[in-house]
């Protein structure tokens, strides 16, 4: 079937074609939401390689937006270096840290929540060294000069407009989607979708269960890494309290759980979901007047949705829109 | 007919094209009048930015009860202000689409945000969209030295914050007549206390204060257990304990003190949250009254101030009339003053006129 005729291509063709003529008609608040969305669909796709896909739990993600972060972030203050080469330095950090992470969770057998908790005690101590670490800006946090002309774009130095982040978020989001689409449908994928599901089976079939979780672990911190470059960038400020909190952390997989683990489109279905009833809560907390009402009702919200669908919102969708069948 | 009117009446027969000139310059300066002061009137519509959910969202609403509370005075007064409000909910990333949103439904100015993080990334937006933006607290010095044109701070900088506590060490030692040697000094780790360290060091030696820090202890705000902490304050045996807090580690380091019996002279803030809200007082009872806290604070000698506090007290009887609310007020009258003054609503007008040029219900220090 030819990709014209495949509605799933049709689908996402469209879908992409409305994301791109956006910005002619949004303001720079709307702008601002899509850009929120775009960065948390991309985050929780970089988790996704390693939960969904190579189910390797992991809630200290937010290690790798902050390396990330600040390899751009402290690069281009102290030097001047472009935010893309900065990346390169981000994702290098990252993928070390991931080494040490997946060395020791895989080769000490360290899994389940046990290896979650790893991941959340190589976040909090990184959080706790930067906090100390003056060429950083320790606590005190680390502060990108303001682009002399705020409506200038500068792609290279990722200074410039609303608009301008919204296409690099989106650059970013559909190559991340194509990519680990990628990755699915090539026999890493498919290895890692057998460890997730029987590790021990897996391993009885010859696949090198340590070998292939550290390769999920290395691309989805190289990953996550370039998202942190881009919101140290688009933020301005970076404090280490918050960009390697837990909140960050759970924040970046909450996205991906709603919508769904595992699947390509669930990650991005649960950050609009996320951030449309965010926005719809705020909204409406605004009108009734009480403050914090917004957090209560979001709280029973995501309750109920994953009590109702314990699966995720994409795969019922899928079947909802007629595209089950290989569709993820 | 007047005589004015007869060389009115004269000029039109003889009119030369200078008269011409400055007839038409006159005639559009008049024809201006009614227009500048129609907008004016315009009232002021304020995007107020609080973090009024999340984690500060005690000092969030505080400050809210700030921004409104003084309304009615500044109606009084001649100000025309209508506020924006929107909660940030602790979060930069909310404040800055929040910031959008009040600038898209028509907010002429900004105010806000209580927390350095949410006030940069609202300082962002504002300069971009060439919006004025008063800070009503956010003591980061690198807020003003970022360059930006927009942004406005009325609140003092660590730097200044740390300077005028440190000055009333030696008002209260000439007061009571002790003047401690030494001292033990605690402090949060985070952005703030972090910058009030830095500022305590530097002005140490400048100010000639009379003691000596012998051990500085660091510390997680978000610490549920300062007891290491306290053993080793304990352990310098200071005279004076000098503490930079927020308001919940300030409650578990006094109960921290209290419980391993920890002898001093007394406990003495520099200027930080904490040991001045109304919670640390009704969680620690009596111990609450042994600490002490050098912040600025409104004159309550000034009329505005005492108006405020009274109406406050009226409004509020369960809260304290504090800097939250004090400095959020200000910020409201610095913004609704520049308008005034200002005569329209136009950025670069508000701009030129949002300087705090008030001695306002002026806020000083007070122990």
């Amino acid at each position: 079937m030819s990709l014209l005729h495949d509605r799933r291509a049709q689908l996402l063709l469209g879908l992409l074609a409305l994301m791109a003529l956006v910005p002619l008609a949004a303001g720079d608040y709307l702008l601002s939401i899509l850009i929120t969305v775009l960065i948390q669909a991309y985050l929780g796709m970089s988790w996704n390689v390693m939960m969904g896909f190579a189910g390797q739990f992991s809630l200290g993600h937010a290690l790798y937006v902050g390396l990330g972060a600040y390899a751009g972030g402290a690069l281009f203050v102290h030097y001047g270096t472009p935010p893309w080469i900065g990346a390169i330095a981000g994702m290098a950090v990252s993928v070390l840290a991931g080494t040490v992470i997946g060395t020791l969770g895989f080769r000490f057998k360290v899994m389940g929540v046990y290896f979650a908790l790893l991941t959340i005690a190589f976040a909090e101590f990184t959080r706790v060294l930067f906090d100390h670490w003056g060429w950083v800006g320790a606590s005190s946090g680390l502060f990108l000069p303001p682009a002399a002309n705020a409506s200038a774009d500068n792609l290279w130095l990722l200074r410039g407009s609303a608009t301008m982040f919204y296409y690099v978020a989106l650059g970013m989001t559909v190559a991340a989607f194509w990519f680990s689409r990628a990755l699915l449908m090539r026999r890493i994928g498919y290895y890692w979708q057998a460890i997730r599901e029987d590790q021990d089976a897996a391993d009885a079939l010859g696949i090198d269960v340590f070998r292939t979780k550290m390769i999920a672990v290395l691309i989805s911190a190289a990953m996550t890494s370039l998202g942190g470059v881009f919101l140290a960038f688009f933020n301005n400020n970076l404090y280490p309290e918050s960009i390697f909190s837990m909140h960050r952390s759970i924040e970046l997989i909450l996205g991906t759980i709603i919508g769904g683990i595992g699947t390509l489109f669930g990650p991005i279905l649960g950050a609009v979901v996320l951030t449309a009833l965010g926005e719809g809560l705020t909204i409406l907390g605004a009108h009734i007047g009480i403050d914090g009402v917004k957090q209560i009702a979001y709280g029973i919200c995501l309750m109920l949705i994953l009590i109702l669908k314990p699966g995720g919102l994409w795969p019922w969708l899928r079947s909802r829109l007629g595209l089950a069948g290989g569709t993820r | 007919m007047s005589d004015n009117a007869t060389s009115l009446s004269a000029s039109k027969s003889t009119i030369s094209r200078r008269q011409f000139t400055a007839a038409t310059a006159a005639g559009a300066l008049a024809a201006s009048l009614p227009l500048r002061s129609a907008r004016a009137a315009t009232p002021l519509k304020l995007g107020v930015l609080l973090p009024r959910s999340g984690h500060l969202a005690l000092i969030g609403q505080a400050c809210q009860r700030g921004a409104e509370i003084g309304l009615p005075m500044l109606r009084d007064m001649g100000y025309s202000v209508e506020l924006m409000n929107a909660d940030t909910e602790s979060n930069p990333d909310v404040g800055r689409t929040q910031a959008e949103k009040l600038i898209r439904e028509g907010a002429n100015m900004l105010m806000g945000c209580f927390d350095s993080a949410t006030t940069l990334a609202v300082a962002g937006v504002a300069e971009q969209k060439g919006v004025p933006f008063v800070v009503n607290i956010a003591s980061e010095p690198k807020l003003t030295e970022q360059g930006f044109k927009y942004v406005f701070r009325n609140f003092p900088s660590a730097g200044m914050l740390g300077k005028g506590g440190l000055l009333l060490y030696k008002d209260i030692f000439a007061a009571t007549g002790v003047t401690p040697k030494t001292a033990v000094l605690l402090h949060i780790n985070d952005s703030f206390g972090m910058a009030m360290l830095g500022g305590i060091n530097a002005l140490m030696p400048k100010l000639d204060m009379p003691f000596t820090i012998v051990e500085t202890i660091a510390y997680d705000p978000k610490a549920r257990d300062l007891s290491i902490e306290v053993s080793k304050a304990k352990a310098a045996k200071a005279d004076l304990v000098m503490t930079v807090t927020r308001l919940n580690d300030a409650i578990l380091l006094v109960r921290e003190m209290v419980k391993q019996q920890v002898e001093t002279m007394g406990i003495i803030s520099p200027g930080a949250p904490g040991m001045y809200d109304k919670q640390f007082f009704k969680a620690l009872g009596k111990y609450a009254e042994y600490c002490t806290t050098n912040v600025p604070w409104f004159d309550p000698t000034q009329d505005m101030a005492k108006t405020l506090e009274k109406t406050f007290e009226k409004a509020f009887p369960e809260e304290s009339c504090d800097l939250n609310v004090g400095f959020t007020f200000e910020a409201v009258l610095i913004a609704a003053d520049a308008h005034k003054r200002a005569g329209s609503n136009d950025p670069q007008a508000l701009s030129a006129e949002a300087k705090p040029v008030f001695p306002m219900p002026p806020f000083k220090g007070r122990t």
